[in-house]
């Protein structure tokens, strides 16, 4: 049952190389119950080049990116409006395209604000192409999730040594809310969701 | 040169050719300047879907006609305020000088405007008033059912009003009668004002926009025999006694009353058998439409125009020839059979069968569409059709032409009125079940509205709006199973009926049954791209896969074709809750709730809003509205217990959820909920003993097992908890759950925490 729950809340896809370190997948591949937690929140960069903004991590597009023109660690910060549950983090990223700016040390962050945030994973990734999926969760099941009001990525250091970083695209995942308000638990037989609402 | 222009514009409208008619139609206004060409100009105008030239013309025009039809137009450019005004002028208060030819369609525009622009309850007097007029103004009691005021259909289709119609028609034909002595002339002239009389009103009776017949009206005005205009209205809903009978040299009285036939049964078939057994002197019927949408004219109007048109050749032939006698009697087959090559039957009586036939196209809480196309197609499956017992008799009657003849005038005719009293009666008496049963499924008293619609003969029951009905009923008695099976077969029997399509993918969306509902969805689409139910439906489909964004896309779309579509405004605020946009959700359910105060899955998803947003009075008193609308649904009554239990008035929430118990028994949330209760009052065995209960109807819940669970551990009993707890994961719960469950597993036996928070 342990291996169950680690299988369902990882959502690390075939590539799951040895001593963590991630290379990408061409398929973003996301549990059913999961779904994007990020669109109502306030996303900022530490830094970006005039015309490869924020905006572009946000965009759909795995063809505009965002590049950062500073020193590093390159921070994405994501505020959310209020205290939610996140379960994964996907990047897109493109060694092929990018070379150097490709990111090879990624720290993820989480807090209240900036003034406590803690770090809470560390990846490595290997000349990733494509979308590389961070879960959030620890190892004990009650550790599925992160509650958090703000969460950052950094980027600490890019493949060969480069200063800067592209990241084409980020996503945020957390669980689905309940559909039927004020439960404990979902509903999952036919008989229960079919009673639950109305439409 | 005037009557010829008008006779072939007539015909152009009757073939749909709009061009045709329009062009002539101007060079008749040029020629002959008169507000009758006038309105037969904006009536060509209003078939080709430029209301805008309507209202142009007839702008400040007076005369009674032209401000229905004024109105009318108006009322399709969706200026309300004009349209009310022409209808009921505000220097006037007396509403009677609403001169439209039959009052009642006057009120029922006005009924629907007011319904539009909010005022309620006036809208339902302009219904009442519609019906008292014309009781068999099928659509009024339509609306006043859907405003839930509604009165019993046995009281609006009653012995009462048969009387009242019987007497009507009799009092009309007493005045015919008297004009037996009279020189033909005059009686064909009478019977063409009959006619005209008759015309107009089963014409706005079905809120057609035309009023070919009026010119023809008028031109019959001046003629002896002028019907007062409520007494012809009542005619309108029977055959005239033809008195001209005496001037023709064939026979046939024309069939007097319907009886209702299967909806499939095919005039078309039978025409064309009668016709090749009789010849020339078979009475042609007509098939009639009742509309329920203003919206709605085209088939309808060709019928009607068609019908004028014969009509109107015949008075010609009349002023000119006498003894010539031209069919007026119409042949309306599925829009199709609508061909003229049966229509002009020489030497046959002119038969009027106007019957108010019930429209099959299912009525929710749709509002006028904004396309006549769909509507022409969902016509040709919705016809209905009105025979006549005497059918028969009346073809045999017609082979024996010169018998016939050599009866007695004055005995037909009574032996007509009495038939005529018999068919008043089926009439009423088939409008009385349909009426009962939609008042009654609006009031969501749905297993007596089911018993109701039972009572039906097969033929009416198997039919595309009765089926999508009881298809409703059980949706609204949360049977979804049955539902599906009778939508399914309405689906089947009238595939272009789309009016309960919407309610269809609703239910195919509980069922959880993907497949077929992206199948529904497509197949909607394919017929009408233009109808909110298809795009519901659309939109049903991908709410179903969980991908709100392009559901809440399609129903948007379905919003912006019918903005007085209620359902879609809900559903729009459904899927802005799942993304948990709350205002917006807010106002969509709002907008919903102005177009139809009575929707209650509006008033549900505001209160679902508030107990998210844990405003829970807001809560509590938008599912009792919702409750008040509809008693019977236990899911309500879950909800609002729910939002008891959050009030902390337990008592009353259990009480409510007893009630949720016993409306269904086949509903485990409300056992669910009201174990959750007792666990909150610490009643653990209870709960123990509900929840024991519900594994019998709902064995792989794992909710429920980790509630048991919970309760366990609460009883101190660890190893059932841990054993409760471990049947729960092993029936896959989402993620989140995962994670409380296993938490609360290895927390069992740790000694007695605080609950999780979220629990």
């Amino acid at each position: 049952m342990e291996s169950d729950a680690e299988e369902e809340t990882s959502a690390t896809p075939a590539a799951a190389p040895a001593a963590g370190r991630l290379k990408g997948s061409p398929e973003l591949t996301v549990d059913a119950d999961m779904r994007e937690m990020a669109k109502t929140a306030a996303w900022s960069v530490s830094s970006c080049k005039a015309g490869n903004g924020v905006a572009a991590l946000r965009d759909d597009n795995l063809d505009t990116y965002w590049q950062s023109d500073g020193a590093q660690p390159h921070l994405v910060n994501i505020q959310f409006q209020k205290k939610v549950q996140l379960q994964l983090v996907v990047l897109y990223v493109d060694f092929k395209l990018d070379e150097s700016y490709t990111p090879s040390k990624i720290s993820i962050r989480a807090g209240d604000g900036f003034h406590n945030l803690k770090e809470i994973k560390t990846v490595e990734l290997a000349k990733p192409v494509g979308w590389v999926h961070i879960s959030l969760s620890g190892a004990d099941p009650r550790e599925t999730f992160i509650h958090t009001f703000m969460l950052q990525i950094a980027v600490l250091s890019n493949h060969l040594n480069g200063r800067d970083t592209h990241v084409r695209q980020i996503k945020i995942f957390g669980p689905r809310p309940n559909p039927v308000p004020r439960q404990p638990f979902h509903f999952i037989s036919r008989e229960f969701i079919t009673y639950s609402t109305i439409r | 040169m005037e009557t010829l222009m008008v006779d072939r514009i007539h015909s152009s409208l009757r073939l749909f050719m709009h061009r045709n008619a329009i062009f002539l139609c101007e060079r008749l206004c040029a020629q002959f300047p008169s507000e009758a060409n006038l309105q037969l100009l904006a009536t060509c105008y209003l078939h080709n879907n430029q209301p805008y030239a309507a209202y142009h013309i007839l702008k400040g025009k007076k005369l009674p006609e032209s401000r229905y039809l004024f109105a009318m137009s108006c009322f399709r450019m969706n200026l309300l305020r004009e349209a009310e005004d022409t209808l009921c002028p505000v220097n006037e208060p007396n509403i009677e000088s609403i001169q439209v030819p039959s009052g009642a369609t006057g009120n029922y525009l006005l009924g629907v405007i007011y319904r539009c622009t909010g005022r309620m309850s006036a809208a339902a007097e302009q219904f009442t008033q519609a019906l008292t007029v014309d009781p068999l103004l099928w659509a009024a009691y339509e609306e006043l059912c859907i405003l839930g005021v509604a009165e019993d259909a046995d009281e609006c289709f009653s012995e009462a009003t048969a009387l009242r119609l019987q007497q009507e028609h009799a009092s009309t034909s007493a005045l015919e009668k008297s004009n037996f002595a009279n020189e033909n002339r005059i009686l064909s002239s009478s019977l063409p004002s009959s006619l005209g009389d008759i015309i107009p009103k089963q014409m706005k009776q079905l809120h057609a926009n035309i009023t070919a017949e009026v010119p023809g009206y008028h031109h019959v005005r001046g003629t002896a025999l002028h019907v007062q205009s409520s007494a012809a209205s009542n005619i309108a809903q029977f055959d005239t006694p033809s008195p001209a009978t005496a001037q023709t040299s064939s026979i046939v009285p024309p069939p007097l009353f319907r009886n209702v036939h299967a909806y499939q049964n095919t005039i078309s078939v039978d025409a064309p058998a009668k016709q090749k057994a009789n010849g020339a002197n078979q009475p042609l019927r007509r098939k009639y439409l009742d509309e329920a949408r203003l919206k709605k004219v085209s088939g309808r109007l060709f019928n009607q125009s068609s019908e004028s048109l014969p009509r109107r050749s015949a008075r010609l032939s009349r002023d000119t020839a006498i003894n010539s006698n031209s069919n007026i009697s119409q042949f309306g087959g599925n829009g199709t059979d609508h061909s003229s090559g049966k229509l002009r039957v020489n030497s046959s009586t002119p038969s009027k069968l106007c019957s108010t036939a019930v429209r099959s196209v299912q009525v929710r809480k749709g509002k006028p569409r904004a396309t006549e196309n769909f509507d022409e197609g969902s016509r040709n499956e919705v016809i209905d059709e009105m025979w006549t017992d005497n059918e028969p008799a009346t073809s045999s009657s017609v082979t024996t032409d010169g018998r016939f003849f050599e009866q007695d005038k004055a005995e037909r005719i009574m032996s007509q009125d009495s038939k005529l009293a018999v068919g008043i009666r089926e009439l009423l008496g088939l409008l009385r079940l349909l009426g009962e049963g939609f008042r009654l499924s609006c009031l969501f008293k749905c297993q007596e509205a089911l018993e109701v619609f039972r009572k039906l003969p097969e033929p009416q029951f198997n039919t595309g709006w009765v089926l999508c009905q009881v298809g409703k009923a059980y949706f609204e008695l949360v049977d979804y199973l049955e539902s599906d099976h009778y939508f399914e077969l309405a689906h089947r029997l009238s595939p272009c009926t789309l009016d309960g399509m919407d309610i269809y993918s609703t239910v195919l969306y509980h069922l959880n049954a993907e497949m077929r509902l992206s199948y529904l969805a497509q197949e909607l689409i394919s017929i009408d791209r233009l109808s909110p139910q298809a795009w519901c439906a659309v939109g049903n489909c991908f709410a179903l896969r969980k991908d709100h964004e392009t559901a809440l896309k399609n129903f948007q779309r379905a919003v912006q074709l019918d903005s007085r579509f209620a359902y879609a405004h809900t559903l729009c605020g459904h899927e802005y809750s799942a993304l948990e946009d709350y205002e917006n959700s807010l106002k969509f359910y709002q907008c919903a709730l102005q177009v139809d105060e009575r929707h209650y899955n509006a008033w549900y998803g505001l209160g679902v809003v508030y107990l998210r947003q844990e405003k829970f009075e807001f809560a509590e008193h938008h599912f009792r509205r919702a409750f008040q609308i509809n008693p019977r649904s236990s899911v309500l009554m879950c909800y609002l217990g729910m939002a008891l239990h959050s009030l902390k008035r337990n008592e009353e929430a259990l009480e409510m959820m007893e009630k949720a118990i016993a409306a269904d028994k086949k509903n485990p949330l409300p056992k669910y909920q009201k174990a959750l209760i007792l666990l909150g009052l610490q009643k653990y065995t209870e709960a123990l003993e509900e929840l024991e209960r519900l594994k019998e109807i709902a064995p792989h819940e794992s909710s429920m097992y980790a509630l048991m669970g919970k309760i366990y551990k609460q009883l101190n009993i660890l190893d059932k908890a841990v054993f409760c707890f471990g049947i729960a994961l092993d029936l896959k719960p989402p993620a989140a759950d995962l994670a409380i469950i296993k938490a609360a597993m290895e927390k069992v036996h740790l000694p007695d925490e605080l609950m999780d928070d979220d629990l």
